[in-house]
């Protein structure tokens, strides 16, 4: 069973949608990234989850229930930007934390705060930006929950810390967790996810396991002898994401079956054909805006 | 899961503390200040500048009494030192001298004057049983002040902590229903800790001896019942605020007696007047500081001192009060998102 099932999702704020349609599957211990651009609804949709913003429409349902109060021993919250009270130690913080939840380790948490060098007996307004993130982090793998939705846990934090954290985040899963978490650094992601979804104007533009997405996501570039040419339907075919044309140079973001379509520029009269590999961070690109990846991607494949 | 709002009035109740240990160290100054004073031939030097003769003696139970007479007009003065500032003093002298005045009360300052022929005596104690209703008065401003302190608890987490406080194993009401809780048993803290601190600076003058009779329950109620709902009025106007509360809190008061004085005060004749006057007082109905009252009567035949007919359903009131605004709180409170 999913831990995580989100169905048909959608949330409005009077005619503003910020999140439409929205439906995904997170199994149990896995870590998934959930990008997409500054305001695409990333952490709309955690609010949704966490019933900190009422869906519109849609459900959110945790191991196949809806979302309960008690549902929250059972999940930890990072969000995007600090929450701490300003007045509070970081101590009074553990110590909230445990009379909260019961599963919550003020072992872990203050040894984690020290790993990230953070005195336990400052006022929270006495910490940097990235301390504060290391902070909330440190209460939230303190609490030993089975589902961890982290909303740009390392933002702030330098690398030493950044690298840190996605250990913590890897750590996590191995225990068995469910870790959600979303990042602008796309090169994290790659590194901790298993699985992402890209969200790019409240909807959902794609989703899979980053290991499946990069096998079957190639670009094949073609360079044929004159400018005019045909494709013969290649176009059509739904396997193809995208053609883009360029003088006597076509570019087909493949889907599936790349080797395929490098027999057909062949055939086609092409004279010189090629795949080019994408990382996670191009196929990013292609899903929220494919006219600028395909320039970048080509550009990077050139001798 | 209160844990905040526990720190919050643990906070605001450090700050009465402070305040109260400034009282109290401010009384230990008075104390030493005025030791001399206190001392009984010090208070005759003050009161005496006719003729007189005085004369000391001492009661079978070894209270000193002291006899200050005036030849003059006859008056006779008898101050019996009862002990670390008790006093109980008796003035007997020409009937004329004053006008007739039967009982008054200030504190622990307990005076009777009575017709004795043509002579009035009156009786003067010290360190008489204060009526509890004196320490409720202070201790009520201090629960006021305590309540406004405290009265945004919703809306302070609403202002950038609500994904720490709505993302707890307990149901948002629940939640709601245990902050107000810690609030209301900080305000009635902080009464308490006024009245002992009262207490405390009483004693250092004299042994204080309070009366629990008469009205003191009901002031008590209504010292309880007034702050509480004033806290919860606020708190339901504040529930639904991100920011701003601090002025809603902070304009609170002025708002609120300008509401009710004007509820009151007719403003004229005028149409204009008139539909102020009735505004107000009509807004005035739901304000908690219309029901409050301390104004108590005295009872001429008996002395003693009455509350008026309608105090217990106005303290029932101030409880209904208490009730709604607590509940529309929470309700708002249910319906706040990040």
């Amino acid at each position: 069973m999913s831990t995580i099932t989100i169905k048909n999702l959608r949330k409005t704020y009077g005619p503003y949608v910020a999140v439409d349609d929205f439906s995904v599957e997170i199994p149990q211990g896995c870590v998934f990234g959930l990008l997409g651009p500054n305001g695409a609804g990333k952490t709309t949709t955690f609010k949704c989850m966490l019933d900190l913003a009422r869906p519109t429409a849609g459900t959110v349902l945790y191991d196949g229930v809806p979302l309960v109060p008690q549902t929250f021993e059972r999940i930890a919250y990072v969000p995007e930007r600090s929450v701490l009270y300003d007045w509070m130690t970081v101590e009074e913080h553990v110590e909230m934390q445990r009379r909260a939840f019961r599963g919550f380790s003020p072992k872990i948490a203050y040894d984690l705060l020290a790993q990230f060098s953070i005195e336990p007996r400052k006022k929270a307004r006495a910490l940097s930006k990235g301390m504060r993130t290391a902070v909330m982090v440190a209460l939230a793998i303190g609490r030993q929950a089975d589902t961890l939705i982290l909303d740009e846990p390392t933002s702030g934090l330098d690398p030493i810390n950044q690298r840190h954290v996605l250990n913590l985040i890897i750590n996590e899963s191995a225990r068995g967790a469910s870790v959600i978490f979303s990042s602008h650094q796309i090169g994290q992601v790659e590194r901790a996810a298993e699985r992402i979804a890209v969200i790019d104007r409240g909807r959902l533009v794609l989703e899979g396991a980053i290991d499946d997405l990069k096998a079957d996501r190639k670009i094949v570039e073609g360079i044929f002898p004159s400018e005019q040419y045909a494709l013969n339907g290649i176009a059509g075919d739904p396997r193809i994401g995208r053609v883009d044309r360029s003088g006597r140079i076509v570019r087909l973001l493949t889907i599936d079956g790349a080797p395929e379509f490098v027999a057909m520029l062949e055939s086609l009269g092409a004279t010189g054909v090629r795949v080019v590999d994408l990382n996670l961070e191009d196929i990013f690109l292609y899903a929220v805006s494919p006219a600028d990846a395909t320039a970048d991607v080509v550009e990077g494949a050139r001798p | 899961m209160t844990y905040v709002e526990w720190l919050r009035v643990r906070n605001a109740l450090r700050v009465v503390a402070i305040i109260l240990g400034v009282f109290l160290l401010v009384a230990v100054v008075l104390r030493i200040s005025y030791n001399r004073q206190l001392a009984t031939d010090e208070i005759i030097e003050h009161i005496s500048s006719h003729p007189h003769t005085t004369t000391h003696v001492t009661l079978p139970g070894g209270v000193p009494r002291t006899i200050i007479t005036y030849p003059d007009d006859g008056t006779v003065i008898t101050i019996d030192n009862v002990g670390w500032g008790g006093r109980h003093v008796v003035v007997t002298e020409p009937l004329s001298h004053h006008e007739d005045i039967h009982q008054i009360t200030i504190g622990s300052i307990h005076a009777v004057q009575t017709r004795s022929g043509n002579k009035s005596v009156t009786t003067f104690d010290t360190d008489a049983p204060a009526p509890f209703y004196f320490y409720m008065a202070v201790a009520d401003v201090i629960a006021l002040i305590v309540a406004t302190v405290l009265a945004a608890p919703f809306a302070r987490e609403a202002d950038g902590h609500l994904e720490i406080a709505a993302t707890k194993p307990v149901s948002r009401a629940a939640y709601a229903a245990g902050a107000i809780g810690v609030d209301v048993a900080g305000i009635v803290l902080a009464s308490l800790m006024t009245v002992v601190a009262l207490l405390i600076a009483q004693a250092f003058f004299e042994i204080p001896r309070v009366d629990f009779s008469g009205v003191s329950i009901q002031v008590v109620l209504m010292g309880v019942a007034f702050p509480l709902a004033w806290y919860a009025m606020l708190a339901a106007a504040t529930s639904s605020l991100r920011r701003g509360y601090g002025a809603v809190l902070g304009f609170a008061w002025p708002v609120v007696l300008i509401v009710v004085t004007f509820a009151h005060v007719p403003l004229g004749d005028s149409i204009f007047g008139q539909v102020i006057n009735h505004f107000c007082w009509a807004v005035s109905r739901i304000l908690p500081l219309t029901y409050a009252n301390f104004q108590f009567n005295e009872d001429q035949a008996t002395g003693q001192i009455i509350a008026p007919g309608n105090f217990g359903l106005r303290v029932a009131i101030e409880a209904v009060l208490f009730l709604v605004y607590s509940a529309l709180a929470v309700a708002q409170w249910r319906r706040v998102e990040a």
